[in-house]
């Protein structure tokens, strides 16, 4: 129930991916950049391969976004299916984790040793979307369609999902035809529930997009830099491939358009609806009534979009703003206005 | 009068397990298992067995987390410092951690997670923030007490010693319903707790009929105990009994007895100290003479097969009793905003102690009974724990819970369990519907059952 005259939050952000490219890692450091501007909240980010060691990863970068006041228990989990393979390990989940300061001790803190401290998707999905207002979250896919296909099957989940989430934008795909693209090729038959049967609009970023809006490295050693000598983010991507590289930036475009859908940084295709075929490749056949679209490069908007991945990505850690100041509460205190947080009492 | 007779037993039979010492129509006490029971637990969900019985025991306002959590899983250890008490016991508990109950969130209703967490404890349903329109959900051990408690005297005991006002606003908009009950037989329809031991004692081993002041008035001034009343049925149930079950009975008798004892006391007492006091009359002053009694009473409950489904809401949500007994005359609430001051944390882990201890001394009578060939407490799922982890922050994940009893051979105890993070309470309550022979496949916000508890 909203309070009366309580102002709407920013929209809660949720990603799931499996952070097999180094685009998923700064699609994360964008959505927290985002978080600053206040044009979303962070609410969970998922995994969608059992990878402890990424878990551990996307944990520390949560905690950085976070600040280091804030305890590993405060923080919502980061989620992970535990079940298929666990994939590639790249070096740049492990390679933060060897950073030390200058009295010997770790940068940065793995605190993910076991399953136990993940959650399951699907629970955090249906426990923080119950958190949001109506049609105030999104959801970004950066990685293939398990988990969120997985969530269409879990009690209740769709129902919510369809009151919550005003859109579901997926970095995958290619369009309006092109071969079959290796998120949704890593698993078809969640790609092909996804696209038949998500309750929401859907927005692909397809593979063309990432391809044509390349994220420039050398940002790393220098904004990035600049704002945080120390940042898994900028560690990851060091290690991922021998600097200096550029790399395309698909869960990124997704990011930026589900977060600011109006800014004008892509076009937008007439509505239609896109279907996986059995070989993975996604199809579009515009309809009227169709509730899919996917973005296309605007060529004019080309330096804008890397501007705003770099300025947003390589931004200071921000907390999510709070609604009213937690004093005078008349329980007692309680913390007041994490809106997206369920774990937080709301002014 | 014995309700079913005694000539049962030379005839070779077992003695009913319903069996109860009659007397002037004032008292029925109900009988723990004897051997000569031995075949006659036919009312349990598994024939043959000894019936698994369930308890809650709820505290509120959370607890200091760093002194109930102890730093590792598997086997239990050293407890850490709030639960010390039960040290001599900790192969009988299982410590869970992970537990969440998101249904105690705010969710968008803003302030008043007192209400909430309470309120939807056992019902696993976010309840209606109101002061008139009170909704919340059937709770579960209603669900078990509808299916299962026709086999006993009592379908269920809702026990408390604190608060049972049912209206007003106890937290932010939530009415007191919220805060002041745990068993919900209905989203509308809460089951307020017995405060008074006269009248949980009188419910127990009464005739079923209350007592009028009158007669309390001359019971007391006799000094005549219940048991009195029921000498003869007992002098002729004990001429058919061997060695060891009179020594049970006799031991189960003296409990009562003691129990009665201690009301009379307490009774004495409160007119003495203050006749004015706004207390119902037979509750004892000091707060651990109230809990022993409470406890006492509970654990004979389950040794007559009285019931087997006990809520317990020691304190209730959101209270702010000072607690003078430790010598702390800050309310309880108020102390658990701490604002992270170590003097403040100190006072709560004091209380929290403090609580556990009493709670330990019930554990110990549970475990000393024998039922068959295992104890008392083999047979049961007692539940301590709080609808809070970190009163300070309010927040419903990780919740403080143990499990003590084996719920009738089947947890494996001696044990930390650790759940993944934002694991639903409700996942608990699922497998505890399982042992007391309620199956069911969804309850509140679970997502299935809690793996890893059992022996298998």
């Amino acid at each position: 129930m909203p309070q009366p005259g309580a102002a709407k939050p920013a929209a809660g952000a949720f990603f799931d991916t499996d952070f097999s490219t180094i685009d998923s890692v700064l699609a994360t450091a964008l959505l927290y950049g985002l978080q600053g501007s206040n044009d979303c909240r962070v609410a969970i980010i998922s995994l969608s391969r059992p990878n402890l060691a990424v878990a551990g990863f996307a944990d520390a970068v949560e905690r950085f976004y976070h600040g280091p006041a804030a305890t590993f228990a405060q923080l919502p989990p980061i989620g992970m299916i535990t079940e298929g393979s666990p994939g590639e390990t790249s070096p740049a989940f492990v390679a933060p984790f060897q950073k030390k300061k200058p009295d010997g001790t770790p940068v940065y803190k793995n605190e993910v040793k076991t399953v136990i401290e993940t959650g399951d998707p699907n629970t955090l999905f249906r426990n923080y979307l119950e958190a949001q207002y109506d049609q105030n979250a999104f959801f970004v896919l950066g990685g293939p369609a398990t988990n969120l296909a997985g969530a269409l099957e879990f009690p209740g989940l769709k129902d919510l999902i369809e009151a919550k989430v005003r859109c579901l934008v997926v970095a995958g795909g290619a369009f309006p035809a092109g071969p079959a693209e290796a998120r949704i090729k890593a698993d078809i038959p969640a790609a092909r529930k996804l696209f038949a049967e998500w309750p929401t609009p859907i927005v692909a970023a397809g593979f063309e997009i990432g391809a044509a809006l390349e994220f420039p490295g050398a940002s790393i050693d220098k904004e990035f830099a600049e704002a945080a000598p120390d940042n898994p983010v900028a560690d990851a991507y060091r290690a991922y491939q021998a600097m200096p590289y550029d790399t395309p930036s698909w869960a990124m475009a997704a990011a930026l358009y589900a977060a600011r859908p109006k800014e004008g940084y892509f076009q937008v295709s007439d509505p239609g609806k896109i279907g996986v075929d059995r070989d993975g490749r996604t199809s579009f056949a515009a309809s009227e009534k169709g509730s899919h679209r996917y973005l296309i490069v605007d060529p004019a908007q080309k330096d804008k979009i890397i501007q705003a991945y770099v300025q947003l990505a390589s931004a200071k850690p921000q907390p999510p703003r709070r609604l009213r100041a937690a004093a005078g509460q008349p329980d007692g205190g309680a913390v007041a206005g994490w809106v997206s947080d369920p774990r937080r009492t709301q002014a | 009068m014995i309700t079913r007779k005694a000539p049962a037993l030379i005839q070779g039979s077992a003695l009913p397990r319903r069996t109860f010492l009659r007397g002037l129509g004032t008292a029925a006490v109900g009988l723990p298992f004897l051997d000569a029971m031995a075949p006659a637990f036919a009312a349990s969900s598994v024939p043959g067995k000894p019936p698994v019985r369930m308890a809650f025991f709820y505290l509120p306002n959370g607890m200091i987390m760093d002194a109930w959590n102890p730093d590792y899983e598997g086997r239990l250890c050293e407890l850490p410092r709030s639960l010390k008490a039960l040290e001599p016991f900790k192969e009988d508990i299982l410590q869970l951690g992970n537990l969440t109950h998101n249904t105690g969130r705010a969710l968008l209703d803003g302030a008043g997670d007192h209400g909430r967490c309470s309120g939807s404890y056992l019902t696993g349903v976010q309840v209606k923030k109101s002061l008139v329109e009170i909704k919340n959900g059937i709770s579960f051990d209603q669900i078990v007490a509808q299916k299962i408690g026709g086999q006993t005297r009592f379908a269920s005991l809702e026990l408390g010693m604190d608060d049972a006002r049912q209206a007003g606003d106890c937290d932010s908009g939530y009415s007191c319903a919220y805060t002041n009950n745990l068993a919900w037989r209905s989203g509308t329809q809460p089951l307020p707790p017995t405060l008074d031991p006269r009248a949980l004692f009188e419910r127990l081993f009464g005739a079923g009929q209350p007592m009028t002041p009158e007669q309390h008035a001359r019971q007391l001034k006799y000094r005549r105990s219940i048991l009195d009343f029921v000498t003869e049925d007992t002098h002729k149930l004990e001429s058919n009994l061997g060695p060891t079950d009179r020594r049970k009975l006799d031991e189960y008798l003296s409990a009562i007895r003691e129990v009665e004892r201690q009301i009379q006391r307490a009774e004495t007492d409160n007119r003495q100290v203050d006749p004015q006091m706004d207390k119902p009359y037979g509750i004892p002053a000091d707060f651990g003479d109230h809990f022993n009694l409470m406890s006492s009473m509970i654990a004979i409950a389950f040794q007559a097969d009285l019931t087997r489904i006990v809520t317990f809401m020691v304190t209730r949500e959101g209270t702010s009793r000072p607690y003078r007994e430790l010598g702390i005359s800050d309310g309880h609430h108020p102390l658990t905003h701490h604002r992270n001051q170590p003097e403040l944390m100190e006072k709560v882990r004091k209380i929290d102690e403090y609580h556990v201890k009493q709670f330990a001394d019930f554990v110990d009578k549970m475990k000393a009974a024998k039922e068959g060939d295992r104890s008392l407490l083999d047979n049961c799922m007692i539940v301590y724990g709080a609808g809070l982890s970190d009163g300070n922050a309010h927040l419903h994940e990780d919740l403080p819970t143990i499990v003590v009893g084996r719920g009738g051979n089947y947890f494996k105890t001696g044990r930390r369990i650790v759940a993944r993070r934002e694991t639903p309470m409700c996942n608990l309550f699922l497998t505890m519907m399982d042992r007391m022979g309620v199956p069911m496949e969804h309850f509140g916000d679970s997502t299935g059952r809690l793996v890893g508890l059992d022996l298998g």
